[in-house]
């Protein structure tokens, strides 16, 4: 028997196993299709929360305040100092005149707010645009200390410590995915291996018939091998089809909402689709390997016992 | 050419399988195994089929050390050897033809040569016309027909038969007996098991007598009953009047084969 052949054998085999056993291998599928799932909406979320932390960090802004009786010399040699550096972009000079008449203009009817001061309440400032993907966590920090040592410069705002924590919510996310989604796994592997190990057990006249005529491991195990990996396929099939109903169902409930936002604006890109069946099928073929170390001891003592097919 | 030397099996625990057995067994030889339950037998056949190993000793067939058998080379080793145990061993939820073609279908022939091949076999077994029967369907008789002929199937040098007439009546048992003769008289090797000392000093031939694992006899019968070779059975497999097998393929209810023996009227040991 050539290698296609033992394949399609398999394959056969595999099948009608399947359909033979079709509950315990659908506790199998779903268990295994869960825990991808789950893998999956994690993955979901964290890849998503990144993209919107991307997003925010490229459009935030660092603000650098000038102490109230800075002048526009001041203000001229802050901004210069700033846009030496390699990695900003634009640092535009705001005088305080200018930023009173953008507030005014912005919210209008807090305008009152403005009037009764000795000085502007709203002092110059400079508006630093970074070179994002170009400057590190390091480097800015660095430089807003440096910054704020100046003795014209009242103080530095960024969005820095709230993008960082949300990348720490990301990680944890991809964390917990990789923790949650590895445990179940496992489970996964351990319900295949032993609805494997029942197929086995079901099979083993058969297979004690099969080694005593002269098949071999390969020949003899490869439709169980076949089984597994079915079924994790299945199950990872499965499980990408519940992932992308729900990307659909969530954009369609919750649209450009934060939750939406959050789980439903982009969804897994086809490498990580393959990945999770690939995962599945992978699962599917060590919980068979798993099961069938076991099963030669198995058939052993089944030949030993064999009575009347009576 | 079967050959073993000094082999003992000590199994774990301490309880012995087989002592210090050193003998040889031509090809073509038709040798009976007789002793006691418990006297080694059966792991006598095991270590020719590579099922057990010997604790000490070396076992050689056609020229291979069994014991220094890499594990992978086992199923060749057994595609040579057919083996008939007392309980059958058939799958019952498979037909007579799916429990006789597991080899022709694990060396990849076509479901038309594994039809002919498994129709060929049974004619030589008479049972070309329950080739459709599931086990559980057939006597006791028909059912160790049908395990010789899955053991036949590959044409092997050695047939290894452990209590073959175990399980059967008296009558039945004569019946396989003298398909195991038929098939020995094709050149085949065969070592059959069985504690019947009767039925031995009836049909005659080398008899290997186990006690407690030792080889305590080695003699030699003359040969008592010949089997009755039904016509052209043994020139050609299938060489019988029986119906053609896409007839008989089609057909459970043709009529069997007889295994009408000379010895049955007047055989003697």
């Amino acid at each position: 028997m050539n290698l296609a052949q033992a394949l399609a054998y398999f394959l056969r085999e595999a099948v009608v196993g399947l359909a033979r056993g079709w509950k315990t291998s659908l506790l199998a599928v779903m268990t295994i299709g869960f825990s991808l799932f789950l893998s999956g909406i994690f993955l979901l979320v964290s890849i998503n929360l990144g993209s919107m932390v991307d997003a925010w960090r490229n459009e935030s802004r660092i603000m650098v305040y000038l102490e109230a009786d800075s002048d526009a010399a001041d203000l001229a040699r802050v901004a210069d100092l700033i846009e030496s550096m390699p990695w900003v972009r634009a640092a535009r000079p705001v005088q305080a005149e200018e930023a009173r008449e953008r507030f005014i203009a912005a919210y209008p009817s807090m305008a009152d707010l403005l009037e009764g001061w000795d000085q502007d309440p709203l002092p110059a400032s400079v508006a630093v645009e970074p070179d994002w993907p170009a400057v590190n966590a390091t480097t800015l920090a660095n430089a807003t200390t440096t910054w704020r040592e100046d003795p014209a410069v009242s103080s530095v705002d960024d969005d820095r410590d709230w993008l960082a924590q949300l990348e720490v919510v990301t990680t944890m996310l991809r964390g917990l995915a990789t923790v949650v989604g590895g445990a179940l796994l496992i489970t996964a592997v351990f319900t295949i291996a032993s609805v494997i190990r029942l197929a086995a057990h079901q099979h083993r006249d058969e297979i004690t018939v099969l080694r005593l005529v002269g098949a071999t491991e390969f020949y003899i195990r490869g439709p169980f091998y076949a089984e597994g990996t079915i079924q994790g396929t299945l199950g990872g099939l499965g499980a990408v089809g519940a992932l992308a109903a729900s990307f659909i169902a969530l954009q369609r409930r919750f649209g450009d909402g934060l939750l939406g936002s959050l789980v439903a604006s982009q969804f897994l890109n086809p490498t990580l689709l393959v990945a999770l069946v690939a995962l599945g099928a992978a699962a599917g073929l060590a919980g068979a390997i798993l099961s069938l170390g076991r099963e030669k001891a198995d058939s052993a003592r089944a030949a030993a016992g064999w009575g009347s097919e009576e | 050419m079967i050959e073993l030397y000094h082999v003992s099996k000590r199994y774990p625990g301490g309880q012995i399988g087989l002592s210090d057995v050193s003998l040889s067994i031509p090809r073509g030889q038709m040798v009976f195994l007789t002793g006691a339950s418990g006297s080694g037998k059966s792991t006598f056949l095991k270590m020719i089929y590579r099922e057990e190993v010997p604790t000490e000793g070396q076992i050689l067939v056609n020229g291979r050390n069994l014991a220094a058998l890499p594990a992978k080379k086992i199923p060749y080793l057994r595609r040579t050897i057919g083996v008939v145990f007392q309980e059958f061993r058939l799958i019952a939820r498979k037909t007579v033809f799916e429990n006789i073609s597991y080899l022709p279908r694990i060396l990849g022939m076509d479901s038309a040569r594994q039809r002919k091949l498994a129709y060929d076999t049974l004619r030589r077994v008479g049972l070309a016309h329950r080739i459709n029967a599931f086990p559980l369907s057939l006597s006791g008789g028909e059912r160790q027909r049908v395990a010789i002929a899955r053991a036949l199937i590959n044409e092997p040098e050695i047939l290894l038969a452990d209590e073959p007439t175990g399980n059967l009546d008296p009558e039945l048992s004569e019946e396989i007996l003298h398909l195991l003769l038929e098939v020995n008289l094709r050149g085949t090797t065969v070592i059959l098991a069985t504690h019947d000392r009767a039925l031995i000093d009836r049909v005659g031939h080398r008899v290997l007598t186990l006690d407690q694992g030792k080889l305590a006899e080695d003699r030699e019968l003359p040969p008592g009953i010949v089997p009755n070779m039904r016509a052209g059975a043994a020139s050609a497999p299938g060489g019988d009047a029986a119906p053609e097998p896409d007839a008989a393929l089609e057909s459970d209810a043709a009529p069997g084969p007889t295994t009408a023996l000379p010895a049955e009227a007047g055989g003697t040991s």
